[in-house]
């Protein structure tokens, strides 16, 4: 054999064993991580490191709102030594079967199912346990399997484009108009949650079945149910992590930016000072007191964005979409004090002036969400709607906006009201574009000419007039 | 040696012939039977040519073996025989031109009828799709040209799918080339009746994609701009597999749909489903809570 081509041999074997790139994955900090003083920087990396782990060796933190396992449940009998039967009054978890752990809780062991009947919870273990089981005895089954599915299920269908860490920035993301979501920020834009929560379970489920019309994010629809819950669950979880990184860096370690310390430097302080200060409120857990202030309130809202009295709530059935109710919308969107023209434009082609107003703050003229990335006024007139084309999804775009975006909440408008913009909103697609009828004195003129028999010669009037 | 190679080249036509001739009963074999009638021709179409060419090998194999064999005995030191030329042969040259092209011609000729059912709108099943939608379907019709039950629009990376809605009286619809207020969408998920034809619109949204129903031997490029009607028939009620066959972009394989073939009181009772779903205004359970404040 030529040398040469032993040598092509050698390589291509090597890189077979190897792989092309074989460094495993690492979630990536925020750019205002590299604002901090490097002590804290080292500080943010150890919290996130010992509460969350990396993408691969992932920590249940037990203190976080998701769901881990498969079950936490109890044993309800143990027919024999290595029988159990287990509580499945609550059901049994779809992805239970051979080969899922099950752990113990008052011998501390691990075993595994080799075999399973979801019908009456009875697992047949792979070896003996050490000790008795007792009725009882608290069981959990597939410890973190819901996080670890999740992330495996992640990998391969989100990754690409919301990126290790849930940052919005995977590999194809710079493709895409507009960018995928930064779940870091703890903002979803499309649920049905009141305005100060998070996604419900139910949001993130519906987004991800659904997809998101007029935006490059598909439909996953022939997904599992229990594939479908440990996505939703890895969401969550992925995007506590960037809360708590952001609140972190925002809040806790806000006086440990370079501003900051630059600040009282020049006001006399010196450096060393302020990092032995650091260390030591760090030693006296004040940092850790204010993180967990911001942990708790972030737990309570994403717990609280799950119970069904912090959605959106509606009394009354949507109203027929009569032209009287049209009309009423169609003025309520024309109306000074609900601004709805003043973005998506008089005749609802997302083109009102305030795509070419300067902000101040905004790098730029026109509207930027939360993650400063411009945005455009939805055109009404596609028929697409990007959070779902049910009325209520409609109503809860109104109610409690479109989060992250400058769409104001309107939570205190009238629900009558609401449902008369959610009928006009409805009829823009399918409205006849006639050279005028735009207008507001137009608007005004038809109502009333509802009621009187004048229209037509109103009109006439009208296009005399001109 | 000669011997060895002789052997050798003959050797791998025979495996290969042997293997496809035991693959049947080991399951190594073609996806099962088409679930159409349409696609059951194209399968009968496709094993015609496949047995042609399985003779057109064998004959050209045993040839080569011919010449090998021959000639390597020609080498032996003892044999005074010569080679045949055979270069130039006016005869021989008209038998393989004109014996392949004739049956090039008869493959043209035979496939034309399948092809013009599949893809020619005159010869389109209509009067069992009209048969589906008065009679199956109970659908409201004035109009006789308009029979499509979806409009499928592929995306990237999606299959975007919009149904016709019902009236006041729960009739079924028409499906209006442009979208109306009382139109039901899905998406990846298409219903659809079995055991009638049925036809869809299929359009695309950004760049070429194509429908691929691989057990209902159907595949059609979606093309930005053009509506294509496509007809098929799944003779069983069930699940089917519905993906994109034209590489659309990086997320391509995303594209992965299903088709349900069900009854047609199933389809109803499914588009019934998705209207209830559509048109969710978020009351949640009215009767009960009226009952309570009552």
């Amino acid at each position: 054999m030529k040398p040469w081509s032993f040598l092509i041999f050698c390589s291509l074997a090597l890189l077979h064993l190897t792989g092309c790139n074989s460094s495993p994955p690492q979630f990536s900090n925020r750019a205002e991580f590299d604002d901090l003083e490097p002590y804290a920087q080292e500080y943010v990396s150890e919290v996130l490191d010992s509460y969350f782990g990396t993408p691969t060796e992932s920590v249940a933190w037990e203190r976080l709102p998701i769901e881990y396992h498969f079950a936490e449940t109890t044993v309800s009998g143990s027919p024999s030594p290595r029988k159990v039967t287990l509580d499945v009054s609550a059901g049994g978890h779809g992805s239970i079967g051979p080969g899922t752990e099950i752990h113990f809780a008052s011998s501390n062991e691990s075993n595994w199912i080799t075999e399973w009947d979801a019908a009456t919870g009875l697992a047949t273990l792979e070896r003996k346990p050490t000790q008795t089981i007792a009725e009882g005895e608290a069981v959990i089954v597939g410890p973190g399997a819901i996080l670890k599915n999740g992330r495996h299920l992640y990998a391969q269908h989100c990754q690409h484009c919301h990126g290790v860490s849930g940052d919005g920035n995977g590999p194809t993301a710079r493709y895409l108009n507009p960018l995928p979501r930064d779940y870091r920020n703890g903002r979803f834009k499309f649920t049905t949650t009141n305005y100060d929560f998070s996604p419900s379970r139910d949001d993130l489920d519906r987004v991800i079945r659904e997809g998101i019309p007029g935006t490059y994010m598909p439909s996953f629809k022939l997904l599992k149910q229990e594939e479908m819950q440990a996505i939703v669950e890895y969401v969550r979880w992925l995007s506590m992590r960037g809360e708590i990184e952001k609140q972190l860096i925002e809040t806790a370690l806000a006086d440990y930016t370079h501003e900051a310390v630059k600040l009282r430097i020049d006001g006399g302080a010196s450096r060393g000072e302020i990092e032995t200060e650091f260390n030591k409120r760090v030693a006296e857990g004040e940092i850790q007191e204010s993180l967990d202030v911001v942990v708790d309130l972030m737990v309570e809202r994403w717990k609280g964005s799950d119970l069904p009295e912090n959605m959106v709530q509606v009394a009354t059935n949507r109203p027929p979409a009569t032209p009287e109710s049209i009309a009423r919308g169609r003025q309520l969107y024309l109306d000074v004090n609900n601004k709805c023209a003043s973005c998506h434009g008089d005749a609802g082609f997302g083109d009102g002036p305030q795509n070419y107003a300067f902000t101040p703050g905004k790098p730029g003229p026109g509207l930027y969400d939360d993650w400063n990335n411009p945005v455009k006024p939805r055109n009404l007139h596609t028929g697409i709607y990007r959070g779902g084309r049910r009325p209520y999804d409609l109503f809860c775009r109104i109610r409690a906006s479109v989060k992250g975006t400058p769409m104001p909440k309107f939570d205190t408008m009238k629900e009558e009201d609401v449902w008369d913009l959610v009928n006009y909103v409805y009829s823009i697609p399918y409205e006849e574009e006639v050279a005028g009828s735009g207008r507001l004195e137009e608007m005004v003129d038809s109502a009333e000419s509802e009621t009187e028999p004048a229209a037509a010669e109103s009109e006439s009037n009208e296009v005399a007039s001109r | 040696m000669k011997w060895f190679w002789c052997l050798f080249f003959a050797f791998w036509p025979i495996l290969g012939i042997a293997v496809c001739l035991v693959a049947p009963g080991y399951g190594w074999w073609f996806p099962g039977p088409a679930a159409s009638p349409l696609g059951q021709r194209i399968d009968d179409l496709f094993y015609m040519i496949l047995i042609i060419t399985t003779l057109t090998f064998i004959g050209t194999q045993i040839g080569l073996a011919y010449v090998l064999f021959t000639g390597a005995r020609r080498t032996d030191p003892d044999v005074q025989e010569k080679a045949w030329f055979s270069h130039g042969s006016h005869e021989l040259e008209v038998i393989w031109s004109v014996a392949p092209a004739f049956i090039l011609l008869f493959i043209a000729l035979y496939q034309l009828d399948v092809w013009a059912d599949y893809r020619v709108k005159d010869l389109f099943p209509h009067e069992k799709m009209e048969g589906l939608l008065s009679e199956g379907l109970h659908q409201k019709r004035d109009e006789h040209d308009n029979m499509h039950l979806a409009e499928v629009t592929a995306r990237q990376f999606e299959w975007r799918i919009r149904y016709p809605g019902f009236d006041e009286d729960g009739n079924l619809l028409p499906l209006e080339r442009e979208p109306q207020p009382t139109d039901l969408y899905d998406v990846n998920d298409l219903h659809l009746p079995a055991s009638a034809p049925v036809m869809i619109m299929l359009k695309s949204q950004d760049v070429q994609h194509s429908f691929f129903l691989p057990e209902l031997r159907v595949k059609q490029d979606a093309v930005p701009g053009l509506v294509i009607p496509v007809w098929f028939e799944a003779t069983k009620k069930g699940e089917y597999a519905l993906t994109c066959a034209e590489l659309c972009g990086w997320g391509h394989y995303k594209m992965k749909a299903r088709l349900v073939a069900e009854s047609d009181e199933e389809f109803l009772e499914y588009l019934r489903e998705l209207h209830r779903k559509q048109f969710f205004d978020g009351v949640v359970e009215a009767e009960s809570e009226e009952d309570e404040d009552e």
